[in-house]
């Protein structure tokens, strides 16, 4: 019960001090919304120059009435089908124009649309599909696939994209947008046939799942331990460093309990603060939330034992506030860094992966990723959940010896 | 009589600096025994180890007749350390109203000694005033009234009168001789040579050693002096010469 007392005790002191209340209340709101905010997954705004020298006619050869020309503007509805909020599209004459402002940098990229484009993207067409019947002035025709071509040395032109690939986030973004608007150019029902792609790709998860899905859990545990780390350890050596540290342990209250009531006071501010940064990114940003959120929070709940005790052993070292300030830095930034919430550890060098399995918040990680996104149950993240049941065991038993310790450095 | 604090021989060295040598001290139950030395000469080691919070590396140690560390000893000693050591944010009874807590003590009991002892040191109008609005004496004082909130048999006070106006530290010392009386001992440590001679005992100590030990009066017939100021540095003279 005297565990509690000092919980409650935590709680007063936060409720009367407007700072840490800010810090309490705000801070996980503040990384959330800017996270939010900036962290977008699909590119906006993008400057693309077009070229279009399409004259829209297609030659096609037909099984009743021989060649025929018809007028598909191609050009004109594939700019047409660019996204306009992916794109800012700027039109150009000058294919050369185009290209030099590519290179100064002044646009991502150009598309330059030659001047047969509607009658090459016909013939791949039908190149691909075979045969097909079309309307042709109110008449249903078969479409025949064009003959090799007789002249070598003059093959049609295919559209062409000049990409400034600097940007590799960007230029990652860009292909895909435009290959989209090439899809239902010509048939509606068929999405593959233009594409560059002819394979057919099957998700495992329905919706598309964006960076900003796929970042958002990993950014809930780096806020969570930010936060904790922070505001446990700075209390901790406060308390240390007024005095009342000496006064609580000179009563009759064992470490443990001490130990033990900073834990629960800083637990429940964990999960409120947790719930703040699911509910706001859920409302707010759309996103993704396949999974059950008791598991997100009892992963969070287990994984903040462990910060909560990280952060008593940080206020045994750190003789002062500005110390603790150091220490949290240090230990922070790496673990930030190997845990997976940017980028996935298998991308890291073979040498580093070890220390980031080592590394408690990438399990925190990959077992909110799993909950989340995949829309695992309890059963499916027991792995996850045992490394951080095992992180948060030992850091409880490490963070009541340093407790003790305190008591002789106070 | 039974003691309160018992040390025999006690010995600590901190990184080879020798820091208690060998310190001998007894306080009586009931008794008001004032240790006095220059900083640096082993008072606040000597309340460490007494409070259980380090161990000797040598000598023995016993409070209220238990070895330390005891759990046992905790609830009924009482300490006041040289820092405010109390939470800035909170009013001064919600100070008191926490620590009174942790002693296992019922609410009201806490407030109605609380305010007891509020009265005492003329704070009773401040109680629900936030610590961080206080003057560094009434901190001082609001200090004092926690590590005496549980009813200690045994209190320690380091330095408890520093930044206290001279008529309230009158006050204090009249009601720490009144405590003696209710049986429970008092372990006073200060600068204030002047407050010494309205102890019982007086312990002076230099270079983690008790270089002398008995009744105010005692001491300066020993020492020939005039004042306390004197006999100290007379004592310490002595100590010096005579090799241990």
């Amino acid at each position: 019960m005297k565990s509690w007392s000092i919980s409650k005790n935590v709680f007063r002191r936060i409720r009367r001090d407007p700072r840490t209340l800010i810090l309490v209340v705000l801070t996980p709101l503040f990384f959330i919304l800017l996270y939010g905010i900036s962290f977008s997954s699909t590119p906006k705004g993008l400057k693309l120059i077009v070229v279009n020298q399409d004259t829209g006619q297609a030659s096609i050869r037909t099984e009743q009435v021989g060649r025929v020309n018809v007028p598909l503007n191609l050009g004109k509805k594939l700019i047409e089908n660019l996204d306009h909020d992916v794109f800012t599209i700027v039109v150009r004459d000058d294919p050369d124009e185009a290209r030099r402002e590519v290179e100064m940098g002044e646009a991502w990229g150009a598309l330059l649309l030659p001047p047969y484009f509607s009658n090459f993207l016909v013939s791949e067409a039908l190149r691909r599909s075979g045969p097909r019947e079309i309307d042709y002035n109110g008449q249903t025709i078969n479409a025949l696939p064009p003959l090799p071509p007789v002249n070598e040395n003059n093959p049609p032109q295919p559209p062409t994209l000049i990409l400034d690939n600097s940007n590799p986030v960007i230029a990652a973004g860009v292909y895909p947008a435009i290959s989209k608007a090439f899809t239902g150019l010509i048939y509606e029902d068929e999405s593959t046939l233009i594409d560059s792609s002819l394979m057919a790709i099957q998700p495992v998860y329905e919706k598309p799942i964006t960076a900003l899905d796929y970042t958002a859990p990993g950014v809930i545990g780096f806020a969570i331990t930010l936060i904790s780390i922070m505001l446990t350890s700075i209390s901790i050596v406060r308390e240390r460093t007024s005095g009342t540290l000496t006064r609580l342990l000179i009563a009759p209250v064992r470490a443990w309990e001490v130990s033990v009531g900073y834990m629960l006071a800083f637990l429940l501010i964990a999960l409120f603060q947790a719930a703040e940064l699911l509910l706001t990114s859920f409302y707010l940003f759309g996103i993704r939330f396949n999974g059950n959120p008791i598991w997100v929070f009892l992963i969070i709940l287990i994984f903040s034992i462990g910060l909560q005790g990280v952060a008593t052993l940080i206020s045994t070292l750190a003789k002062n506030e500005f110390q603790a300030m150091q220490f949290i830095l240090v230990i922070l930034i790496p673990s930030i860094m190997l845990s997976g919430v940017f980028w996935p550890v298998e991308t890291m060098p073979s040498s580093i992966q070890p220390i980031a399995w080592l590394n408690p918040l990438t399990h925190a990680n990959a077992a909110l990723r799993n909950v989340m996104l995949r829309g695992w149950d309890l059963s499916r993240i027991i792995p996850e959940l045992s490394v951080l049941i095992g992180f948060a065991i030992l850091m409880l038993i490490l963070s009541i010896q340093s407790m003790k310790r305190q008591a002789d450095t106070v | 009589m039974e003691k309160s604090v018992e040390a025999e021989g006690l010995s600590k060295k901190f990184n080879g600096f020798t820091v208690l040598d060998e310190m001998n001290l007894s306080v009586e139950q009931g008794q008001l025994y004032a240790l006095i030395g220059p900083s640096g000469s082993g008072k606040t080691t000597f309340l460490r180890i007494l409070c259980g919070f380090i161990r000797p590396d040598a000598g023995n140690i016993q409070v209220l007749g238990w070895r330390i560390p005891n759990f046992r000893v905790q609830s009924q000693l009482g300490y006041m350390p040289q820092e405010t050591a109390l939470y800035p944010d909170l009013t001064i009874m919600q100070n008191l109203e926490f620590f009174g807590e942790l002693y296992d003590l019922p609410h009201d009991q806490v407030r109605e000694r609380a305010e007891a002892l509020l009265q005492l040191v003329q704070l009773e109008n401040f109680k629900n005033q936030s610590i961080a609005a206080l003057s560094g004496g009434m901190k001082r004082r609001v200090s004092l009234v926690v590590s005496m909130i549980h009813k200690p048999r045994l209190i320690v006070l380091d330095e408890p009168t520093v930044g206290i106006d001279p008529r309230l530290r009158v006050a204090l010392w009249q009601y720490f001789r009144e405590l003696t009386q209710q049986n429970i001992s008092l372990l006073v440590t200060t600068h204030h040579m002047d407050e010494a001679t309205r102890c019982h005992k007086i312990g002076l100590l230099s270079q983690g050693k008790l270089i002398a030990e008995g009744a105010p009066d005692e001491l300066l017939k020993e020492s020939g002096a005039d004042s306390f100021d004197e006999a100290f540095t007379a004592l310490e003279d002595r100590a010096k010469e005579v090799p241990a």
